[in-house]
């Protein structure tokens, strides 16, 4: 994970150091003038030793960590971003494309029908239809009607996301690789298949550095259907840093307990007593500090620091107490409920307004195989009215312009049935070649739909965007030229978007 | 932190040859290429050192190994190609003549000529431009990449200072230091040293008699002895084997959706045991990858191939079975390579290695060695992949063959029933009979049919034969349950009819190209003639002395662990896009001395215990941490965090908490609530241990693959092979060792345990106590000063509030001493918690 540490706030010097000879007397007055500030904050302040030391070390060791933690990397961002921050709505499961957003509804007449071969085009299937004898086109079960400015068709099942079609673009060419749910949201958030890669988050905050010293860059929370209809887990390396530093790795907020691990003080331990104690420790490592000459010391007298106010940064940012009953109207009656997909909506925007780069939502509940006739209903129940009202609530306080958020899943779904279509239960399998998601804000072109499929919503036939596409446009808005940033591992530069992607300027404002 | 210093100067390279890429200043070439002719004509260029690292990371993306992605039919990696005319008629490198050199011109160019060209994102600084030229001018001289020779035993290097050397480590350290106008740093003072090697060769800290002893001692091998003494402790194994786990991706859980519970601990156990037994490390290897070949192969043997069992277990629904088995050959392939040759061959699994000498034949030629399991791909064996090794006890044993012997008893005993009795037997009971053994019957027949039963029961008393029949299915019952019982761990078998192996099409199992055999790559040691082409002989060949990279990356590792940095700092990566040793003829040394020592890895270890360079204190200076602030020179002793799974063994012992037992199935100690069920949509819950469970050593902690112990960071996720770890400071980690559970508890028995040791009542003298359990050195007066002061307001606040005190002792399961005042413990605590969050405590320093 990556904090801002104390010792870099409102400087804006970057990671990879000028010598102490190449630091302007502004400079140092910035970094003291900041110091001072941060130790004021504290209860009972800290050893004068102690800080003089630390502003020393900061000042004159050239090869300080405490002053590279949290910067941008050199010459990062590449030219003016767009956004200044990410909130990725990440739908786990794979929503259907066919019943949301792609409307098709010339589909009834094939209702039944196999698919032509011409155009599956042999395509790879899961174990579960492989074998399937009769793949019969299923149509819409939810119907369409149009919305906004540009009529944009969209499914009965989404009215909220329907409210907002003029502030989102809706992408309908999107189009992966893998067919398994782990491997695709691995693909989508890592840009490889296989565990191992930094998250997209952690690119973020390995480029960008972080923009607010008393929280992590990387947020992460998650969230499932309550019936837990399908199997999606969320593995810890979706948010993982792969071979970056773990400081890049996402930090999670929790649903119960506390909202960061190990967060709260041990029972019987109050604020103050932790203080004292903190204050020993910092004048303890402080003479350890001078005695070893270790700029590591240095560091960790400030991460503890950090770690205390991060005890009071967090809850506080969690506790949704002093929020007014119109935000739970808003984002809908389950905002109220700690866990739920509404709930870590609103602590979205929370964290959007405190600076966090990257906020990433996870909500599985999508793998609609056998239940589709209930399921996809409940579903867009569940995250129709949140994920609106996010777009809605950035936009009355101005953030929807530097925040991009993003609302998807990880593939699309069988235009062929599942199962036996008259029977109660049926459903649609994974389909990687086709399928639909939604982006708003942070300078993508609103109101727009973008790409087209066939008659069958199963290949792309205009703009298609593959995922590394959409990473390499993503990173555009945050101000990064996809090529650039990378981190040599096992010999190799990699890269986000591997060796791929194409900015998607189609989408651009 | 490393690595990202990596990337800095990796920028600030950038930086700089962007603005010198600039068309405008094409004036500075000229500048520059004078100086290369001038200032550095005195320094000899080493093709290796200096020049291929360069070529490899900026051209040899489009003019090396890959065939397919190969610009101009020009290789920069091969001298003949080199030098030779390219399809302009150019050459590309004159030697001695930098300026009839096409390259020069090339990379020199002010236009679109420009290589490497901008658009591929490779630039060349003007200081690798200098070194080129000048390599050039001084002939272009190649070498095949340092790391694919056979290392040779190099002298030790003339010294000046030869009163400082206490073995040859210390002649090539001082050596480079000389030359580098350094000096070395004094040894550290022996309440340092004895903490160091003991965390180091047990992963414990010392004990305060251990400590007393070794101050004691004044003879002149205090010191080694007591080196030997934890070389040959019990905890030794169980140190050593952490990073093994790492690298053998070793987990209680299949990983992947389900993440099923499996039984691999017995493979861990055998580790530990064979580092106990310090069995030399050819044969670790041989009996890891090929135990199973070995002729009248033990169970142990078996056990010990356990290892290319470790990988994950897919069992996700719809997953295609031949791709995961797929997967599970790629995983042991690169996971091997790793691990023994410290190479990516990973790279070469969907086209040829970019920049080191290995085709994606040679890939898939290698991979042949692990494709011949007799596996199915999906999860066949209980929550396992067969094959599966039983490893019943003794009592099980003897127990299934009492059943089965009560079996075939019974069995002759009805067949003589049947054979005597039959003419007896009337036709209501035959019906009966077959009644109980016809296919479940519906329920209304049960129903009827127990009435039957009951009925026929009551009309005639069982017969003999029914008798017999009833109690041979009860004992059928108990021989499955005791099979069941019997403990299972996957092993390595091979197929009696050998799969055939094909190069996989960007490595996707729906794409077999060309049929393979099983090989090696060419540009290493060459695989014996006359031998079977099987893994037991591909382990042989590992192991072969001729091979370039086992031993040095071995002994790479051992310096990895003890120093925090390796010699060459890619310790995963010993190819071309690894870095150049900063000390490659010690690293040459320690791998021909390890060959010659008979791959003994005790030997190993205590000859870096005991240089004069392991010994150094670690205090640094300013001046020093701007010289080599990554102590790749070793002018001072290491000083790094421990890991966090040491972090937590080091508070349990300094506490005594700690439970000592060596090796048996993982246990569970604290845990925050809903961790498990977060990862498994409810469906898992974690079932937390009572009792010493919860104090056992780290490694034992069960390693669940979607969700590890929570209590560690910086750490594998034992998901795929991890030899190098990267090392944070973030303020999670001090949340963590502030507020978690057992961290918290450990604080408060180690409050405990110097309330009632100390003889004194002074607080002073329990502070003193605790300080020294942790640091094995006594406070300085300022510092004990802090903690008393410290103390004194943390009895004063816990009076205000003895609810408060009370419920901080109550942390942890362990019972509370009642005899202990309860203000005055919490006290205690608070300065306990502060002492095991020093940061001397959480470094070895």
């Amino acid at each position: 994970m990556n904090f801002r540490s104390a010792s870099v706030s409102k400087t804006t010097q970057p990671r990879s150091g000028r010598s102490k000879n190449e630091m302007t007397p502004l400079d140092q007055q910035k970094l003291l003038m900041t110091r001072r500030q941060f130790f004021g904050r504290s209860a009972t302040g800290i050893g004068a030793a102690a800080l003089a030391s630390i502003l020393n070390q900061d000042l004159f060791g050239a090869n300080s960590a405490v002053r590279n933690d949290a910067m941008p990397l050199t010459g990062f961002p590449n030219f003016a971003p767009k956004a200044k921050r990410i909130i990725y709505l990440m739908q786990s499961g794979a929503p259907s494309h066919i019943d949301l957003f792609d409307y098709k509804p010339g589909l009834e007449k094939y209702r039944g029908e196999e698919i032509p071969a011409s155009v599956t085009l042999g395509q790879r299937l899961t174990t579960m239809t492989g074998k399937q004898a009769k793949k019969g086109v299923l149509p819409s079960i939810a119907k369409f009607s149009q919305h906004g400015k540009n009529g944009t068709w969209i499914s009965d099942f989404l009215p909220h996301t329907a409210s907002i079609v003029n502030d989102i673009c809706i992408v309908k060419s999107m189009f992966t690789e893998a067919i398994n749910h782990a491997p695709a949201v691995t693909f989508f958030l890592t840009g490889g298949e296989m565990p191992g890669r930094p998250s997209m988050g952690s690119w973020l905050s390995y480029g960008l550095g972080s923009a607010n010293e008393n929280l992590p860059a990387f947020v992460v929370m998650t969230s499932r259907d309550e019936e837990g209809s399908c199997g999606q887990i969320f593995y810890d390396y979706y948010w993982g840093s792969g071979f970056l530093p773990s400081k890049y790795q996402g930090v999670k907020f929790r649903g119960e307990g506390d909202p960061v691990l190990y967060l709260s003080n041990p029972a019987g331990m109050s604020t103050k007593v932790r203080r004292g104690i903190l204050d020993d420790l910092a004048q303890l490592n402080e003479i350890k500090h001078k005695e070893m000459c270790d700029p590591e010391i240095a560091t960790r007298i400030s991460q503890y620091e950090m770690a205390y106010r991060m005890q009071a940064s967090v809850p506080e940012l969690s506790d949704l107490s002093t929020e007014p009953e119109s935000t739970f109207e808003m984002y809908g009656p389950e905002s109220k409920r700690p866990g739920t997909f509404a709930r870590n909506c609103v602590l979205a925007r929370r964290l959007a307004e405190k600076g966090v780069r990257f906020i990433h939502l996870l909500h599985s509940g999508w793998d609609q195989h056998k239940n589709l006739p209930t399921q996809l209903k409940n579903q867009c129940v569940d995250t129709d009215q949140p994920s609106a009202a996010l777009v809605k609530d950035l936009k009355q306080r101005g953030l929807l312009d530097d925040t991009l958020v993003i609302w998807g899943g990880e593939f699309g779904r069988t235009t062929f049935c599942q199962g036996d279509p008259t029977a109660k239960e049926f459903g649609r399998d994974h389909h990687p070649r086709a399928f639909s998601l939604w982006i708003a804000g942070g300078g993508i072109k609103p109101g727009i739909s973008f790409g087209e499929t066939d008659d069958y919503a199963h290949n792309v036939v205009r703009d298609p965007v593959h995922v590394h596409d959409l990473q390499a446009t993503i990173l555009r808005q945050m101000g990064i030229d996809h090529t650039k940033l990378t981190f040599k591992f096992q010999g190799r530069h990699f890269r986000l978007t591997d060796v791929h992607g194409e900015v998607v300027k189609g989408i651009l404002a | 932190m490393n690595a990202n210093k990596h990337e800095s100067e990796r920028g600030n390279i950038r930086a700089d040859s962007r603005s010198f890429a600039d068309k405008t200043l094409s004036g500075i070439f000229v500048v520059l290429l004078a100086l290369a002719f001038s200032a550095h004509a005195e320094t000899e260029i080493q093709f290796n050192r200096d020049v291929r690292p360069i070529l490899s990371d900026k051209c040899f993306f489009c003019h090396g190994p890959d065939k397919s992605k190969r610009k101009a039919d020009l290789r920069l990696d091969h001298q003949e190609t080199a030098l030779g005319k390219s399809e302009s008629g150019k050459i590309a490198i004159v030697p001695g003549k930098p300026e009839a050199s096409e390259v020069v011109a090339r990379i020199t160019a002010a236009d679109e000529d420009l290589m490497p060209p901008v658009k591929s994102g490779r630039v060349l600084s003007q200081k690798e431009i200098q070194t080129l030229t000048q390599w050039i001018k001084q002939g272009a001289k190649w070498e095949t990449h340092w790391s694919f020779q056979t290392p040779q035993r190099p002298a030790l290097p003339k010294i000046k200072n030869g009163g400082w050397p206490k073995n040859e480590i210390d002649h090539f350290i001082l050596a480079k230091l000389e030359s580098e106008k350094l000096k070395s740093s004094p040894e550290a003072a022996k309440e340092t040293l004895i903490r160091r090697i003991t965390l180091d060769l047990t992963g414990l800290p010392p004990t305060t008699d251990e400590v007393d002893n070794f101050l004691k001692d004044k003879s002149t091998n205090a010191y080694e002895k007591v080196v030997d003494r934890l070389l040959a402790s019990p905890r030794y194994g169980e140190r050593m084997v952490l990073e093994w786990l790492d690298a053998a991706r070793y987990a209680d859980s299949n990983g992947y959706q389900g993440d099923r519970v499996r039984t691999m601990w017995p493979w861990r156990d055998w580790v530990i045991d064979a580092l106990n037994k310090n069995m030399p490390f050819d044969q670790f290897t041989i009996e890891q990858l090929a135990g199973d070949l070995l002729p009248n192969a033990t169970t142990a043997q078996k056990i010990a191939t356990g290892f290319n069992r470790n990988h994950m277990l897919n069992g996700e629904g719809g997953r295609i079975p031949e791709e995961s088995r797929v997967d599970y050959v790629f995983d042991r392939t690169e996971t091997t390579a790793a691990v023994w040759l410290g190479v990516t061959l990973g790279c070469a699994r969907c086209h040829d290695h970019k920049y080191d000498p290995f085709t994606q034949k040679e890939y898939y030629q290698v991979s042949a060695f692990f494709n011949n399991v007799p596996e199915v791909g999906g999860v066949d064996n209980d929550a396992m992949a067969n094959p599966v090794l039983e490893l019943p006890t003794e009592k099980q044993t003897k127990d299934i063959a009492k059943l089965k012997e009560a079996i075939t008893a019974l069995e002759a005993k009805i067949k003589y029933e049947k054979s005597v009795a039959g003419t007896n037997i009337n036709e209501e009971k035959v019906v009966l009979a077959a009644a109980s053994t016809a296919a479940p019957a519906p329920k209304k027949k049960k129903a009827k049919k127990q009435q039957a039963d009951a009925a026929a029961e009551e009309a005639a008393p069982l017969t003999e034969n029914q008798k017999l029949e009833k109690e041979q299915e009860k004992t059928r019952k108990a021989l499955t349950t005791a099979e069941n019982s019997v403990l299972k761990t996957m092993i390595m078998a091979e197929r009696t009819e050998p799969r055939e192996t094909f190069i996989l099409a960007v490595g996707s199992y729906e794409k077999p190209g060309e049929k393979v055999a099983p090989g090696v790559p060419a540009s290493l040691n060459s695989f014996s003639k006359n031998v079977p082409t099987n893994r037991l002989e591909f382990a042989k060949w590992i192991v072969d002395p001729g091979n370039p990279l086992i031993a040095r990356v071995t002994v790479n590792r051992y310096w990895q662990q003890f120093f925090g940095v390796g010699l060459v700092k890619t310790s995963e990566d010993f190819g071309q896009q690894g870095e150049w040793p900063v000390h490659k003829d010690l690293l040459d040394w320690l791998a021909t001395e390890f060959v010659r020592s008979g791959w003994n890895v005790k030997a190993m270890h205590k000859l870096i215990m005991m240089s004069a360079t392991y010994q150094q204190s670690s205090q640094s200076t300013p001046e020093l941490n701007e010289r080599d602030p990554e102590n790749r020179l070793f002018a001072r002793g290491a000083r790094f965090r421990l890991p966090s799974a040491i972090l937590r063994d080091q508070a349990l012992a300094i506490s005594g908490l700690l439970k000592e037992k060596i090796g048996g199935p993982p246990v569970k100690p604290y845990q925050p609530p809903g961790i498990w069920e977060d990862m498994s949509l409810g469906k898992v819950s974690y079932k937390q241990d009572t009792g010493e469970n919860i104090y056992r050593r780290s490694l034992y902690i069960f390693w669940k693959r979607t969700i590890g112990p929570t209590m560690f960071f910086d750490t594998s996720a034992r998901q795929v092979c991890t030899v190098r770890l990267p090392r944070t400071n973030t303020p999670l980690h001090s949340l963590l060792t502030l507020n978690e559970t057992g961290h918290v508890e450990a604080a408060r028995a180690l409050a405990e345990r110097v309330m009632l040791e100390s003889e004194s009542t002074k607080p002073e003298e329990k502070i003193k106590h605790a300080f020294r359990l942790a640091t094995a050195r006594s406070p300085k007066a300022e510092e004990l000063n802090i903690l008393k002061t410290g103390f004194a307001r943390l009895i004063s606040e816990f009076k205000n509030d003895k609810e408060a005190a009370t419920q901080l002792v109550s942390v942890g399961d362990k019972p509370r001493d009642p005899k202990l005042d309860v203000v005055e413990l919490a006290a205690y605590t608070g300065v306990a918690n502060l002492i095991l969050n020093l940061d001397e405590v959480l470094n070895k320093e």
